[in-house]
């Protein structure tokens, strides 16, 4: 089969309302960001009790996803899955987009966002014990590759492909390892404090990436009316049955540990508590039990419907694992010494959202996706597929 | 430092002399409910027991100062780190407020500056010293976007080394100063002759959160 | 720092300064004259020397003042009361000094109309304006020979500034003195008078002590003076040989009972039970001091037959609450580790028989010899001031003295008070003995912190001209039809000393560090202002007494040591104290500690009394008469005073706001403090909204269930529910004295603050 790569001529009214939103967004959550730089981070939720809110969990979901989708396109640069090409320029360009997306976000949540420079001055003004310090290297380098990995697919050389594609595939999985370190490695923090966070991360970086990569495509394909295979999807959805349930048993492994003493209050409570309600509901119902259920149903798993519902709720699943993980464990009061800690050193952190920090999360997904579809216009990204009828096994190779 | 539990009489003026002596920001019924009120000393009561065997621990806790502090490891801009004299420095130049010393602090000793803080007739506005210590230097106050917290009033123990004056007597930060019952000690761990050497060596101690390992610095003697 | 730099930085200075006053919400009341900072070459540093004046204790403190903006207090290590130690609320006094509601101005009222929630319409006018109308109503009060019609109030000033007024009225020819002290701890001095004559309260020597038992005594909180507690319970516990114990006897469980060895709940008002039924094991088991008994001491055959007769431990246990095993091993311990002191607190003794309860505690410390001894109770020396002039005395003024007191002092309703402060509201409004024409209030807020305080609102109302003289407008200030902006205590001149007290005299200077606010003036300077434009015989009882303020003080405190030295110092010590002076320090009619009062039969008898039964004169115990009916009201109402509440009226400070409740780690905000059990079965929420409602009023605020809590009490903090002014403290927390009905120990007039019943439901 061969495939040929067109940019998508938008011209539809569609696609300029949705472009309109995605700029008002934009514009809406980069001024809500000066606002905040200008007034300092009062404007936001975060407090002394949970000094991490909407930026750092947007941002930790969408380096996931970035590295998911990035890590997905090597089934065909690198292991030379052919049925998989059709998604693989456009994970690696969603992966340029989603990690853009990310450092924004990352940016957002400093509360000095012009010395942001200071990341990236590695060993000189950082101090590489920290894994933040780290993913400075991890994320730069991951960014480079990504470009560098996009142009040498533009340019077709499939050799050189390969070797930036395995480069690519193991700096994806480091750089989401390393994120899951950063929590994974602070003890005071009982909910974060586990050695099985990094693969937990890239676990459901895997499952949030692959199923945001097949609705995109799905999507890009319908939008661009396009005619596209079916089983390609339907592998992929196995391909996501199998990831969700690494992570299910990885989060299942991971809060089974935590219920053992000590410090098993703070998961007790995120079991049982006010977040109760998200985390079985939205983490393991929308993200685990339901897409498990409807990818191995025989009759769901045949139809790209049942796909597509799958991957949302995925996607909108693994969303709230992040914000489960990131609120719950610093607004859980610290057990500085034994007893009941009286008035506001021994209560639950509260986090509200506030306009402006809901406004600026909306911004930083804004951009992402104005990023994406014009990336979909303007680069050849989205395969045309020239024949429809099977073709001999000889010219699958040479393809 | 070492903190005797069993002199002190839970006044809280170590909090305020704090709050005096560094310029540090009062809050507002507001912000307490949020929880953005700057402490960079707090009290805590810890209450266990029910009437009438009720007992409440009422606790100071500066910041730790740890040999092993884990905000020290995760700072990604070396903005904190442990001096040679063993206090953990906080350079508010270098600090890019990503805030995640706040998760890593087990003691809740660091707040976080959310907006540009009143300049009050109270406060000192002393100049730094010299050029060393320009990123550190607290004084009149810090800037929205940065974290903060006690530093066992460098300053004074600077100016006091300087001087040649003898640190944990003659020189001491102001909540050790400031304390009326007299229930705080300051000095020199390795110096086998300091107040704190010799009160660790004759009473029980414990320090808060020994789990962690965080090797923390304040020590307090019970009741 | 070079010139350039100094000159960036003031002018930023000056700049930000300036930017807070464009900033702040502009009003009638604030100055219209900026803080001055001095020009200067270089920036200049330097510590003063003066005294705090916070709370009533005074104590030393030392201010750091840079280019003339004061930075940092701390203690002055002078003060040997305090070793050179203050309290949290003398740091606080910067927030007092730099609070930017103060008023700089004389103002006077335009709206006629008064009351809560009424705007008075404030106009700013001058000094000379201000004055020349007070002196005009003070002449035309004389001139009518009305001169006892002028009502003196006076709450927290400087001892200076009390001397000042005293003359004021003595000279002006007003009875009608009226201080706090009936708000405060009359009965304590009663109680103490009835043993040996001294109208006064005790004095601690707390560096040899060995055991305290504290009746209702929040040391730690709201004694005097606190530095110097703060200081010895330090001490007390790990820099002696051997660790002083401590025992609280409280319904609370406050940070005093927190900090000390045992806490034992008592049901509210039994405390002269416990006294008595201890001092019943004492005897018994004889282990009283038989030589100090026998030799300094009268009446103790009636006091032990009484003691040995009604209050066992087992009879009194069914009184407190108290199981008599623990009283027991209290009494044990109290008269086995010597020396040992029995102390007594608000909670214990302002109630209605609280001069008998006062009696009772007392009677304790010398029933173990603890008087008058190293580590026991000791008597407080006094600075002697140099003596001033006599006062000049007109016809007018000896006929005003000669009135009836307004309070009904010494009448047969207080036969032992020196001032009945509550009493006044009702005097008042009643016109008993005769109405008032005229008041000035100087530093006082008794709209809040009077039992029953709207009845103050209402009798303030009624005066036709009543002048308040503050750094503020207070709550007492909004009644008023003129108010005089006085300096804080870090502005002015004055001397100061502690009330008992460390035992040997300690005074106190007072020196600006700062200049006034505005056109604030101290109560000292408007008093000789005054005193000038009055004329006649009150000018001439102020000439010759130092001409302004720092005169005085320099006049006064002459007769203790050089002036520059006083300064440079801070602090003038007297002579070290002596102990055992029993054959002179007892002034009663057997000139001994006295166990059957002489002192209060003679008393009674020049009041015309027929000699009573002998009960009256001995301490006992008698059942408190509570306010409310117990089944419509089945909890008593408990106000209690924490540390960070200032006693200058206002509570607009954030530091002390923060921390306000240390106990419950809460601050801006006060609470409904129930027994956890009690709250449970009243069906409530921990943090929900209740009301407290008393037979005089109710309030409504957050519960919060407390394992420190007799479970029929309810605890409220006092220091909150200000209405009047303050950024940081209108309209936050509720004001427990409100609730509070009216009633006095009716032998020393103290206002009773624990009786009132309350009950609790769901808002």
């Amino acid at each position: 089969m061969r495939l040929s790569y067109t940019p998508i001529e938008f011209r539809s009214r569609d696609f300029y309302i949705l472009s309109a939103i995605l700029i008002a967004l934009t514009i809406a959550g980069f001024s809500c960001f000066v606002i905040s730089y200008l007034q300092g981070h009062q404007v936001l939720g975060t407090s002394n009790a949970i000094p991490w809110g909407m930026a750092i969990i947007i941002t930790i979901y969408l380096i996931g996803l970035s590295a998911g989708s990035l890590i997905l396109s090597s089934l065909t640069y690198v292991f030379g899955k052919e049925e998989y090409r059709l998604i693989s320029r456009i994970s690696v360009f969603l992966a340029v987009v989603l990690i853009f997306g990310a450092m924004v976000g990352i940016s957002l949540d400093l509360g000095r966002p012009e010395k942001i420079w200071r990341l990236f001055i590695f060993f000189v003004l950082n101090n590489m014990r920290s894994m933040f310090a780290v993913n400075g290297i991890l994320y730069g380098g991951y960014f480079a590759i990504c470009l560098i990995y996009l142009g040498v697919i533009f340019a077709e050389k499939p050799k050189l492909t390969k070797k930036i594609g395995i480069l690519a595939m193991i700096w994806a999985a480091l750089v989401h390892m390393g994120t899951g370190a950063i929590f994974g490695f602070i003890a005071a923090r009982p909910i974060f404090y586990s050695s099985i966070k990094p693969f937990e991360f890239v676990a459901a970086a895997m499952a949030s990436g692959l199923a945001l990569l097949i609705i995109v495509v799905i999507f890009a394909f319908k939008f661009a009316k396009r005619k596209f295979k079916k089983e390609p999807f339907f592998s992929l959805g196995k391909l996501l049955l199998a990831f969700i349930v690494i992570l299910a048993v990885l989060v299942f492994i991971d809060k089974l540990t935590h219920l053992y003493s000590p410090h098993r209050e703070p998961t007790v409570w995120l079991l049982t508590g006010p977040f109760s309600s998200i985390f079985w509901g939205l983490q393991v119902g929308c993200a685990y039990i339901i897409p498990i259920l409807l990818l191995s149903h025989p009759r769901f798993k045949k139809r790209i419907g049942g796909l597509i519902v799958a991957s949302f709720l995925v996607v909108i699943g693994i969303f709230f694992e992040r914000f489960t993980l990131v609120i719950p464990a610093t607004a859980h009061p610290m057990p500085f010494y034994p007893g009941k800690i009286e008035g506001m050193w021994g209560e639950v952190g509260h986090f509200p959202l506030t306009a402006i920090e809901l406004l600026t999360s909306l911004g930083i997904f804004a951009i992402t996706g104005l990023l994406f579809i014009l990336g979909l216009k303007h680069l050849e990204l989205l395969p045309i597929i020239e024949r429809k009828e099977p073709i001999p096994a000889s010219e699958e190779r040479n393809g | 430092m070492v903190i005797d539990l069993d002199k002190c009489t839970g006044c809280q003026a170590c909090t305020v002399a704090c709050k005096e002596e560094n310029n540090v920001p009062h809050g507002s019924p507001e912000e307490q409910r949020k929880r953005r009120e700057i402490y960079w000393h707090k009290m805590i009561a810890v209450t266990q027991g029910k009437y009438p065997r009720v007992h409440t621990e009422l606790i100071p806790m500066p910041c730790m100062h740890c040999d092993q502090a884990p905000c020290v490891t995760v700072c990604p801009a070396k903005a904190t780190y442990r001096r040679e004299d063993g206090i953990i420095v906080q350079d508010f130049r270098r600090c890019i407020g990503c805030k995640y010393c706040m998760v890593a602090c087990p003691y809740g000793a660091r707040s976080f500056n959310n907006k540009e803080q009143e300049k009050k007739e109270y406060h000192r506005r002393d100049s730094p010293p010299d050029r060393s210590v320009w990123g550190q230097w607290p004084f009149p106050t810090r800037t929205h976007g940065v974290v903060e917290k006690c530093t066992f009033c460098f300053h004074r123990i600077d100016q006091g080394v300087k001087e040649g004056k003898k640190i944990g007597i003659e020189v001491v930060p102001a909540c050790v100063e400031d304390c009326p019952a007299m229930a705080r000690s300051f000095g020199d761990l390795d110096d086998a002759s300091s107040e704190v050497s010799r009160l660790l060596s004759s009473r029980s101690w414990i320090r808060l959160r020994e789990d962690l390992d965080t090797k923390c610095k304040v020590y307090y003697l019970l009741k | 720092m070079d010139r350039r730099t100094f000159l960036k930085l003031s002018a930023l200075t000056g700049a930000a300064l300036g930017l807070n006053r464009v900033i702040s919400p502009p009003s009638a009341m604030s100055s219209s004259a900026p803080l001055q900072i001095k020009p200067q070459k270089m920036t200049e540093v330097k510590w003063m020397n003066t005294s705090c004046l916070n709370c009533s204790a005074r104590c030393g403190i030392r201010v750091r003042v840079i280019n003339g903006q004061a930075v940092k207090i701390t203690g002055n290590p002078f003060s040997l009361t305090s070793e050179g130690k203050a309290c949290p609320r003398a740091h606080i006094g910067l927030q007092v000094l730099y609070d930017s509601e103060r008023i700089g101005l004389p103002l006077k009222r335009r709206n006629r109309e008064k009351g809560r929630g009424i705007d008075p319409q404030w106009v700013p006018i001058s000094w000379d304006q201000a004055l020349t109308e007070m002196a005009n109503r003070l002449k035309s009060l004389r001139e009518i020979a009305q001169a006892h019609k002028l009502l003196l109030f006076y709450g927290l000033n400087t001892r200076s500034a009390e001397d000042m007024i005293s003359r004021f009225a003595e000279a002006f020819g007003t009875p009608n003195l009226i201080s706090g002290n009936g708000l405060d701890e009359e009965s304590e001095k009663s109680g103490n008078w009835m043993a040996d004559g001294h109208y006064e309260s005790c004095a601690y020597d707390l560096d040899r002590t060995q055991y305290l038992l504290l009746f209702g005594a929040d040391l730690l909180e709201s004694g005097k003076p606190l530095s110097r507690f703060l200081r010895k319970w330090g001490k007390l516990r790990r820099e002696k040989p051997n660790r002083a114990k401590m025992i609280m006897i409280h319904p609370r469980y406050s940070v005093t009972a927190a900090k000390s060895d045992e806490w034992i709940p008592i049901h509210p008002g039994t405390d002269a039970a416990l006294a008595m039924a201890i001092a019943n094991v004492i005897i018994a088991e004889d282990l009283y001091d038989k030589n100090f008994l026998h030799h300094w001491t009268a009446g103790f055959d009636l006091y032990k037959k009484l003691v040995l007769g009604h209050y066992s431990p087992r009879a009194v246990s069914k009184i407190t609450g108290i199981p008599s095993e623990t009283i027991h091993r209290i009494a044990m311990e109290f008269a086995q580790v010597k020396p040992a002191i029995a102390l007594r607190g608000r909670g214990a003794i302002n109630w209605p028989e609280g001069s008998y309860t006062s009696y009772a505690i007392f009677c304790l410390n010398a029933l173990v010899g603890s008087i008058d001894v190293p580590g026991g109770i000791i008597y407080q020396e006094h600075p002697r001031y140099k003596d001033l002039p006599p006062f000049a005395e007109d016809p007018i003024a000896r006929k005003g003295k000669a009135q009836p007191f307004l309070d009904f002092r010494g009448t047969e309703k207080f036969s032992n008070a020196k001032v009945v402060t509550n009493q006044v509201p009702e005097s008042i409004s009643k016109n008993i003995p005769y109405p008032i024409e005229m008041a000035i209030g100087f530093n006082c807020n008794f709209n809040m912190s009077a039992p029953g305080a709207g009845r103050w609102d209402e009798a303030l109302k009624k005066i036709p001209y009543y002048v308040h003289i503050s750094p503020f407008v207070s709550e007492m200030a909004l009644c008023a039809d003129l108010i005089l902006p006085s300096t804080t205590y870090l502005e002015e001149w004055g001397y100061d000393h502690s009330p008992p007290g460390s035992g040997f005299a300690e005074a106190r200077i007072k020196q600006p560090v700062v200049k006034p606010y505005g056109e604030a003036k101290s109560p000292t300077d408007i008093l000789f202002s005054l005193a000038k434009r009055m004329g006649g015989s009150v000018e001439k009882s102020f000439d010759h007494m130092g001409e302004d303020s720092e005169g005085f003080v320099k006049l006064r405190t002459s007769a203790l040591m050089p002036w520059k030295e006083f300064l440079a110092r801070g602090v003038w010590t007297g002579p070290e104290y002596k102990y055992r002076k029993y054959d002179r320090i007892f002034n009663t009619p057997s000139k001994k500690f006295e166990f059957f009062s002489g002192n209060l039969r003679s008393l009674l008898i020049k009041m015309g009394r027929r000699p009573e039964e002998d009960l009256n004169y001995l301490p006992h115990y008698e059942e408190a008469n509570f306010l409310g009916e117990k089944e419509s009201y089945p909890f008593i109402l408990h106000p209690y005073q924490p540390l960070m509440t200032l006693e200058n009226g206002s509570q607009n400070y954030p530091w002390a706001q923060e921390i306000f409740l240390p106990m419950h780690g809460i601050g801006w905000a006060n609470l409904v403090e129930i027994n956890s059990e009690t709250a449970w079965r009243l069906k409530l929420k921990d943090r929900e909204e209740v009301w407290v409602e008393s037979p005089f009023g109710k309030i409504k605020a957050r519960v919060k269930f407390s394992e420190g809590l007799h479970p029929q009490v309810v605890a409220i903090a006092c220091g909150q529910g200000h209405y009047s002014y303050g950024r940081w403290q209108k309209g936050i927390g509720v004001n427990p004295n409100g609730l509070l009905g009216v009633d006095f120990d009716r032998i020393s007039g103290q206002a009773v603050f624990f009786n009132t019943r309350v009950k609790i439901y769901k808002a």
